[in-house]
């Protein structure tokens, strides 16, 4: 995290002062208190209620506050079909989003299209919205996607910009 | 031996006996499939039959439990029965009278896509003939409120008809992004 103890001999100040950079404990409580859209719009849906439920409590991680509002989350997570008739719904719920946000896309259908290769279906969000973290598998297991979440937040501490932010170096 | 006893001896079903004598020239075809009976009618009687079908006491087959069509064009033994017919509109009844199920077929020919609406004897009979509207453009004529059900608004074509192609015409790259009742 990028602590360091201040303090050499011995005095009362001594283990006791912490420095850091304002960025790191930004960075360190966002990734600690992830608030997630759910978007769940087939079977990945189901994985991702059993992931918030008490078997494996995605609670542990900070990231149980799921909120239906995207005014008040920073992670969408992406479970399931994006038809043509969805994506626009997709595209403005990720807009209402306040920055800084990230993007899960969980599982064959909302990463590729999976088995619907047909008229209707969006193949892969990532055509139209930034996507950090991609989950294989139809469905993916509560684990994989515990394991995004993980890979969110270590992309979060390394202080690197959401996929959906563009970096303009000065 | 048994089995085939059985089958000798079942009797005709009572919905055959009163519509060949009530609708017999609107009868084109009757056949069996997995136990209930399917008929083939006529269009332009098709909804004075499923009325009788609805309405007949001993009948009352008083729920309409699905309406879709079915794309003959690329199957000519079954576009030739039927006059050449493209399009077939089933009605799937049930009877809580213990009369079971029947299976009412429609030809309608792809120069004329009109058919009666059946919403006047089953308000249920709305969303079902609304999707068989977007999928195959068949055109329910009565209907209160015909307009598509699964597809955007904004969508051109009936894409279950078989000359749709199935990976569409290029629409899951150009759809309309800037719906107004999103």
């Amino acid at each position: 995290m990028g602590l360091d103890f201040v303090g050499q001999g011995a005095g009362e100040t001594d283990g006791n002062i912490i420095t850091t950079t304002i960025d790191k404990v930004v960075n360190w409580g966002r990734k600690n208190s992830l608030w997630p859209m759910p978007f769940g719009t087939a079977c990945c849906a189901i994985e991702m209620m059993a992931t918030l439920a008490s078997k494996f409590d995605l609670s542990r991680f900070g990231s149980e506050a799921i909120r239906f509002s995207p005014r008040q989350s920073d992670l969408l997570i992406v479970s399931g079909r994006i038809s043509i008739k969805m994506m626009p719904v997709l595209k403005r719920i990720y807009d209402q989003m306040p920055d800084p946000k990230w993007v899960i896309s969980m599982g064959a259908c909302a990463s590729c299209g999976g088995v619907f290769d047909t008229y209707t279906l969006i193949q892969g969000v990532d055509q139209f919205i930034p996507v950090d973290v991609y989950i294989p598998g139809c469905p993916p297991r509560p684990e994989d996607l515990i394991d995004a979440v993980l890979q969110v937040q270590q992309k979060i501490a390394s202080g690197a910009a959401p996929k959906g932010v563009e970096v303009v170096y000065e | 031996m048994n089995e085939e006893k059985d089958v000798e001896e079942q009797p005709k079903p009572l919905v055959l006996e009163k519509l060949e004598a009530h609708h017999s020239d609107a009868l084109l075809a009757q056949d069996e499939a997995r136990g209930s009976v399917v008929l083939v009618v006529r269009k332009d009687q098709a909804y004075a039959v499923l009325e009788y079908l609805k309405t007949d006491p001993e009948l009352a087959y008083t729920y309409l439990v699905d309406v879709t069509a079915v794309d003959n064009s690329q199957m000519e033994s079954e576009l030739m029965q039927f006059d050449y017919a493209r399009f077939m509109v089933v009605y799937h009844l049930y009877s809580y009278q213990g009369q079971g199920r029947v299976r009412v077929k429609v030809p309608v020919h792809e120069n004329d896509l009109r058919i009666t609406s059946v919403t006047g004897l089953w308000q249920g009979a709305n969303w079902l003939e609304r999707e068989t509207y977007d999928m195959f453009g068949i055109d329910f004529e009565g209907h209160p409120d015909l307009r598509r059900i699964l597809m955007p608004d904004d969508f051109e074509g009936h894409p279950l008809r078989k000359d749709y192609p199935l990976r569409g015409r290029g629409e899951r790259e150009s759809f309309n992004f800037d719906k107004q009742n999103v």
